[in-house]
């Protein structure tokens, strides 16, 4: 299983790249016309931000890689396997949702959306589907017919 | 200050019927998703936000904050029933309620939860009407080197009380500042991190990304432990409200977890979940007999209840006067005041008293109401534990869809929805809290145009940046807070060794 040593030490190593990469984004800000002389530049800000968040993720990468400094590196990011599957399919479910939404409109996300989380948390109950479906058709009627929405 | 038309005003919207139909439906709603684990306050209220777009300032205020409430006092409800606590605020709670729900005891123990949140609403009330006018009047000659005080310390103190790991507090803090610097810069016009698309150049918006921090996030969460079964036994549901005697024995808990929890309210921070521990520890410290606590006594509930309700009239005071979220649910409320077109301030205390006054005069309201509905709502609402995640989960996922793009028919907001989502679920996942993101992203506008005013105006001089009375006593109690915890510590060990000396 994942460790949380483990998953902070690449969390923290990603915003770190992160972070040195929008800095470099925010060199290229340009104000508009005669607001250019007002105040303090626009990247100031953000890159004094990012320079903070970059600092405390080195921390943060330090504590996890020097073993017993976290506090927290033996514990696992999901209890089980299982959850970590449930957990994963879940999320993959919702950007499919919206990717399905995005293509074919709410109608066809809001049938499947449900159905697909269910299958994702492993439900093999078909009362619990319809009533997710039933559940989901109230959520359009409410929105559509009560608050007027154009879904 | 005090304006008796705003008043008149203020109960003439207060008992408009829709108005009245919106405290009733906010309060049984409050409760269901305050009962159901995991669906706290905050999520509660941004599942709300979208119906709210559709209805005038004061009756979506009044629902809003009813659900607020109500949501708090329902996860004492499961914490109580099953040891479950429905939300953070109610974790104390399950120490002796569950164990005197065990001992057969589970109406005294609904019942003195009850009348604790009750007692704690409106005390945290009385506070409220009378500190945020007056914080108001000093407020309004707030200036940019104030308000990046406040900012810097409301920040801190979220960061301080968030979790074990201050960096790791920091880090996410930064990251929530950060993203609110994405969209057109307000004082020079210039893009930045649009990345070529319009959609970027009002920013990140707000609800969206509150609604996916709380709501999706949770989801996600709640997908990872859908399959477990809650049972409960039911026979003891039946509240029994404490007798005169009972509350008189108990009168010096009420009091002091009301303001401990409405003075942890004002200060920004963890709200609820904060004020209920600082109170069960406090009362544990202060009795006779600390090792009778966890073992279901009364003192065990009324501490962390009471406070826990306190902290709303108290987390609205910085929220109202300040634009200053209390609390993470608070940042939530804080999108409902935008979306009608009211930016929370000093100034709102001016320009529109009757919405002041209707929300003071609906939070008395609304704990009352809470009081009558609770006594008789409770043993239907506690069979919604039983309801599995495996149906709450995707209709609220589709609620948050259905809701973000009702808000703005924008189908870019729900993807922001979404990304919002995953950034809280793998920062949750990692042990980060949610609440410094989530603060940070309401501040973060906030603290970038004080900080960038407040170097303008002191043109490279230091002592001019400080040069504010009342920033300096803001900066000062900043460092109190933070020195408090390990001067506090010593003094102890210092007092203890003198004990042990001879």
């Amino acid at each position: 299983m994942l460790t949380q040593r483990l998953a902070n030490i690449v969390f923290t190593v990603l915003v770190i790249f992160a972070c040195a990469y929008f800095a470099v984004v925010a060199q290229g800000f340009e104000a508009a016309g005669l607001l250019a002389s007002s105040g303090l530049p626009s990247r100031f800000f953000p890159q004094l931000l990012l320079a903070f968040t970059a600092l405390c993720a080195v921390v943060v990468l330090y504590l996890y890689a020097s073993k017993g400094e976290a506090g927290d590196e033996g514990q696992t990011v999901f209890a089980s396997s299982a959850e970590a599957r449930r957990g994963l399919l879940a999320l993959a479910a919702a950007v499919v949702s919206y990717i399905v939404w995005l293509n074919f409109g709410f109608v066809m996300m809001a049938m499947i959306s449900g159905p697909l989380l269910c299958l994702a948390m492993g439900v093999r109950n078909p009362v619990i589907y319809g009533v997710v479906l039933a559940l989901a058709a109230g959520v359009y009627l409410v929105f559509t017919q009560l608050l007027g929405t154009r879904l | 200050m005090f304006d008796a038309a705003a008043v008149g005003v203020a109960f003439a919207n207060l008992f408009d019927p829709f108005t009245m139909i919106m405290l009733v439906a906010g309060i049984l709603l409050g409760l269901v998703i305050g009962i159901l684990p995991g669906l706290g306050p905050p999520i509660a209220i941004a599942l709300a936000l979208p119906f709210t777009f559709y209805m005038e300032a004061v009756p979506s205020l009044i629902l809003l904050l009813a659900i607020y409430n109500a949501a708090i006092y329902g996860g004492s409800i499961s914490a109580i029933a099953v040891g479950i606590p429905g939300t953070g605020a109610a974790i104390a709670t399950v120490l002796d309620g569950h164990a005197m729900y065990k001992q057969g005891r589970g109406g005294e123990a609904l019942g003195l939860s009850l009348t604790g949140s009750i007692i704690g609403g409106l005390v945290s009330v009385v506070c409220l009407t009378f500190i945020a006018p007056v914080l108001a009047q000093v407020a309004i000659k707030f200036g940019p080197r104030e308000f990046l005080a406040i900012s810097v310390f409301g920040l801190v103190v979220v960061v301080r009380v968030a979790g074990a790991n201050l960096f790791k507090g920091l880090l996410v803090g930064g990251l929530g500042i950060f993203l609110t610097t994405w969209g057109l810069d307000e004082l020079n016009g210039a893009e930045r991190y649009t990345f070529g698309t319009y959609h970027l150049y009002e920013g990140i918006p707000l609800v969206p990304f509150l609604v996916g921090i709380f709501a999706v996030s949770e989801v996600l969460i709640g997908a990872e432990r859908a399959l477990k079964r809650i049972e409960f036994d039911k026979t003891s549901l039946t509240v029994k409200i404490p007798g005169l005697g009972t509350l008189s024995k108990l009168r010096g808990n009420l009091a002091r977890s009301s303001l401990l929890g409405t003075i942890i309210g004002i200060i920004p921070g963890e709200g609820a979940a904060v004020g209920a521990f600082f109170a069960y520890s406090e009362e544990k410290r202060r009795s006779k007999e600390p090792e009778k606590f966890g073992t279901g006594i009364p003192e065990g509930i009324v501490a962390p209840e009471t406070a826990n309700n306190a902290t709303v009239g108290g987390a609205l005071v910085p929220t109202l006067t300040l634009g200053v979220p209390g609390s993470p649910a608070a940042a939530v409320l804080l999108g409902a005041f935008l979306i009608q077109g009211l930016a929370p301030g000093p100034t709102l205390f001016d320009e529109r008293p009757d919405i002041m006054y209707s929300l003071f005069l609906g939070l008395f309201l609304i704990n009352i109401l809470l009081f009558f509905i609770g006594l008789f709502a409770i043993r239907f609402a506690a069979m919604l534990i039983k309801v599995p995640m495996t149906v709450i989960v995707p209709t609220v996922l589709l609620l948050s869809f259905t809701g973000i793009y009702a808000v703005s028919n924008s189908i870019f907001n729900v993807g922001v929805l979404l990304a919002a989502g995953v950034l809280g679920y793998v920062v949750r996942k990692l042990g980060y809290s949610i609440a410094p993101l989530s603060i940070g992203f309401v501040l973060g506008p906030i603290l970038e145009n004080s900080l960038r005013q407040s170097i303008t105006i002191a043109d490279g001089s230091t002592a001019e940046f400080f040069n504010t009375p009342i920033g300096l006593g803001i900066y000062a109690a900043l460092a109190l807070t933070i020195l408090w915890g390990p001067i506090s510590t010593r003094v102890r060990s210092r007092l203890a060794g003198k004990v042990k000396d001879p």
